[in-house]
């Protein structure tokens, strides 16, 4: 029995180091030996994400995250959203400027554009794309292109875009990932009904990094475009593999198998950076959590039961006890991007208000309610665990209903329920996304499911679409959020933050205010 | 009967086995909840929009020609477009099945090692301390949750010692070997724990037989009479259990290739069946069951080569 022999010092080895692990999992930190897949000589940055894409890799029809995160690092826009998310600046476009009606605009590309493969990007490749983005059969975001009534290319550098009327969000629009340039041929061809989609992701983009083709379950690699307008790139190769398990994607950065990884859990920030060779991070973005309310359902139909669910919800105590601190106060109903109103108090906690408010109401008597939370969100789950304890002080008795992302969502779209717990984030920095999304009540989407509806609200948001004055469009924005803020339509939490770690060689990682990543301004040190 | 013959009934047997399978999942994925729809084409989508989605899909069709073409497709080795990757679902699924069967494979013969290793040492000390270790030990292997143990292997092995990549799967054969060491233990252990109990207790049932006695009377060597006389007849219920513990194993691969990031069925079905993609779930449901379904066969037809007593009737 040699071989037992052997064993027993390793099994006892394993299992003493096991418990060790347990307690003291910050003790654990790479001591620098070599690991598998470490990087080589050759700048390859690897990155590990949670999610992988689903959308056909077509700009204008992504409709999920992880395919958008990698379409901007591929294809470029006329324009670009500033990194810090509230304006926009010169993409392609160099120059732009409006007719003095507000009705055309002409922009001028940059001079010597070229697509990954070394073909000259022109002005007919621009409105190709654009035409596919806004009336393609296959589009997922037409809605967003409807004031444009004709695009044209005068000549091989001048983009005209006419409008219907006037349109403030335009260049906001033109800045979306939806917006993207592709060659004139590809562009036409990923519209037509047999297109295999599979050929979407032998890309032809004038953004940093270019695919050669990818396969789900694969890592997807990008490689750096020297024909890119800012100039090469200093990362060679980006490589991208997919580890949906939380932890598992943080183990595998402290280990030092991967350089950068998203989602890292608000609870192992401030940990991670306890650690050497790891950092992470919180960025600012335009995203908020909520509880939406189905208004139509008595007695959430009572503007003083909303607003005192909103008294009574401790954000401050959700914020350092869910996201661990990293989070702030949602004072208005929307993200902290353009026209963001900071000087709206909100709904602060204060539970005598709430009950005050509570007994001048229709639930007066007290109520039952659901709450229908997503599973797999441990935020969630954890926000509506807290809420129900709090709203139980004014007489609200909270059922918890775990169930799948796919019910709830049929639930909200039939208003087949009083809350669920939710987020939103910005698509486009300008404020007309989430004004009309969650907002504008009386059709489909019915003000972000929740059935408010206020006609006059309604005539507000369509007016400060098509006000072309900066100053004034924000006190007309400024007016939405106080009137839809006083009617609590939803219950306000706070705004989050999107988190990411890497190791401390990697220089210049960046989330921008609408969470995208680009891979351009990354550096791998010594 | 002979063993032809029997693998032929078995295979007969299998047709109705695989018939169940079939209407299970199909009503299963069906009776969920859940528009597959909206799912695809995202909270955007007007509700025509959705029916037209329908339309194309096939899902506005009655069940039973849905069901019919479901099942006449997989007969002709066609599994079908996923609803949500718009890919046949053969590359899909196919592609994945060798990376759960090997990690399957692998955890098996690690636990087969491991049950044989412990289960003797825990049998012939009866009683002492290496078989309470032993006991006790695997107590806590299988009373872990395996995600949360295999976390903790990864901390051990892969953070602190550096012996084994902390998830992934590599690109070598040699490297595949590697990386699947950490989630095929996690899976192994576990099942060793059931197989160990069982195997020590046959053990030491089989060392108070006349045939184990004679055997040590005619003065055979210890080993000779552990090995020769009492292990190929302590087997004989281990190596039932450890067959039916695949469709276990295979289940649990789910979870295990989750935590160590493997591109396997698991994270597959898990993503399909949120995203309510039923021609993906339907097809690795059945992939995996007939898996099952023939390493139990497989099983089975090992007693004769263990045991020559045994006949097929």
């Amino acid at each position: 029995m040699f071989v037992q022999k052997a064993r027993w010092p390793v099994m006892a080895a394993a299992i003493a180091g096991l418990l060790l692990s347990a307690c003291a999992p910050t003790t654990t930190t790479g001591t620098g030996s070599p690991t598998p897949g470490a990087s080589p000589a050759s700048k390859v940055l690897r990155m590990a994400r949670q999610q992988e894409p689903f959308s056909p890799f077509v700009p204008w029809q992504i409709d999920d995250n992880p395919a958008l995160f990698i379409s901007v690092n591929v294809y470029d826009t006329l324009l670009r959203t500033t990194k810090d998310g509230t304006t926009v600046e010169a993409g392609l476009a160099s120059k732009w400027e409006p007719s003095a009606d507000g009705l055309t605009w002409t922009f001028t590309l940059r001079d010597g554009l070229k697509f990954s493969d070394g073909s000259a990007m022109k002005a007919s490749d621009v409105k190709a794309s654009l035409d596919v983005a806004r009336s393609g059969e296959k589009s997922a975001w037409k809605d967003v292109y409807a004031a444009i009534k004709e695009i044209t290319a005068s000549d091989d550098k001048t983009v005209k875009i006419a409008l219907k009327q006037p349109y403030a969000p335009l260049l906001s629009v033109l800045s979306m990932f939806s917006s993207a340039v592709l060659p004139e041929a590809m562009a036409k061809a990923t519209d037509t009904k047999d297109y295999d989609n599979t050929l979407a992701w032998k890309t032809k983009g004038t953004g940093a990094y270019y695919s050669e083709g990818w396969k789900k379950g694969d890592p997807i690699i990008l490689k750096r475009n020297t024909n890119y307008w800012k100039g090469t790139p200093a990362v060679d190769e980006v490589r991208i593999e997919f580890i949906p398990d939380d932890n598992t994607r943080v183990l595998k950065l402290q280990g030092g198998e991967t350089d950068v990884v998203d989602f890292v859990p608000f609870s192992q920030i401030a940990a991670l950076n306890t650690q050497p060779n790891v950092k992470a991070q919180t960025f600012t973005i335009q995203q908020t959590t909520f509880i939406m309310l189905n208004n139509s359902k008595p007695p959430l139909n009572d503007v003083k039961v909303r607003q005192a669910l909103n008294y009574a919800t401790d954000k401050e105590a959700i914020i350092k006890n869910v996201y661990f601190g990293q989070a702030k106060f949602m004072n208005s109903p929307i993200p902290q991007g353009t026209y963001y109103d900071k000087s709206l108090t909100g709904y602060p906690y204060d539970l005598d208000k709430a009950k005050a408010l509570m007994a001048q109401s229709s639930g007066a008597a007290g109520f039952k309610m659901d709450m229908q939370v997503r599973s797999g969100n441990t935020n969630f789950a954890n926000t509506a665990v807290i809420l129900k304890e709090a709203w139980a002080k004014l007489g609200v008795t909270v059922d918890l209903q775990t169930i799948d992302t796919a019910v709830a969502r049929t639930n909200y779209r039939e208003g087949n329920y009083m809350s669920q717990p939710t987020a939103w984030t910005n698509d486009m920095n300008d404020p007309t996304e989430i004004v009309n999304y969650a907002m504008r009540g009386g059709a489909s989407p019915f003000a972000y499911w929740t059935r408010y509806n206020n006609p006059d609200l309604n005539d507000k948001i369509t007016k400060a679409d098509l006000e072309q004055d900066a100053k004034k469009r924000e006190t007309q924005y400024s007016e939405i959020q106080k009137i839809y803020s006083d009617a609590a339509p939803l219950v306000f939490i706070a705004y989050l933050g999107a988190t990411a770690g890497w190791r401390s060689n990697i220089d210049g990682f960046f989330i921008d205010g609408l969470s995208y990543y680009r891979f351009e301004d990354v550096k791998i040190n010594k | 009967m002979g063993r032809a013959a029997y693998i032929r009934r078995r295979l007969v047997l299998m047709a109705f086995v695989l018939f169940g399978v079939t209407v299970v999942i199909f009503g299963m994925v069906r009776i969920l909840p859940g528009d597959p729809a909206f799912l695809i084409l995202g909270d955007r989508a007007t509700d025509q929009k959705a029916a037209e989605l329908r339309e194309q899909l096939g899902l506005n069709r009655p069940f039973l020609e849905q069901y019919w073409m479901f099942v006449s497709g997989f007969a002709h080795g066609d599994m079908g477009q996923s609803l949500l990757y718009r890919q046949p679902v053969g590359d899909l699924v196919l592609t994945r099945v060798p990376i759960t069967l090997a990690l399957s494979g692998y955890a098996m013969g690690l636990a087969a090692v491991i049950t044989l290793i412990f289960g003797i040492t825990a049998a012939v000390n009866k009683g002492r301390w290496p078989d309470q270790l032993i006991r006790i030990g695997f107590l806590f292997a299988l009373t872990t949750p395996n995600f949360w143990f295999g976390i903790l292997l990864i901390l051990l092995f892969g953070l602190t010692l550096h012996w084994f990549p902390v998830a992934g799967f590599g690109e070598t054969l040699p490297q595949h070997i590697w990386y699947l060491f950490l989630p095929a233990l996690t899976l192994a252990l576990q099942l060793s724990a059931v197989l160990i109990r069982n195997l020590r207790g046959q053990i030491i049932q089989t060392l108070r037989s006349d045939y184990v006695r004679t055997a040590h009377a005619k003065g055979l060597s210890e080993r000779l009479v552990l090995l020769r006389h009492v292990l190929r007849n302590a087997l004989l219920s281990t190596v039932t259990i450890f067959g039916l513990q695949f469709g276990f194993l295979v289940g649990g691969a789910i979870v295990i290739e989750t935590v160590f990031a493997l591109p396997g069925t698991g994270q597959l079905l898990i993503t399909s069946i949120t995203a309510r993609d039923y021609p993906v779930v339907q097809a690795i449901t059945v992939v995996s069951a007939v898996l099952v379904i023939l390493v139990n066969l497989i099983v089975d037809l090992s007693y004769s080569f263990l045991d020559p007593r045994v006949t097929y009737e």
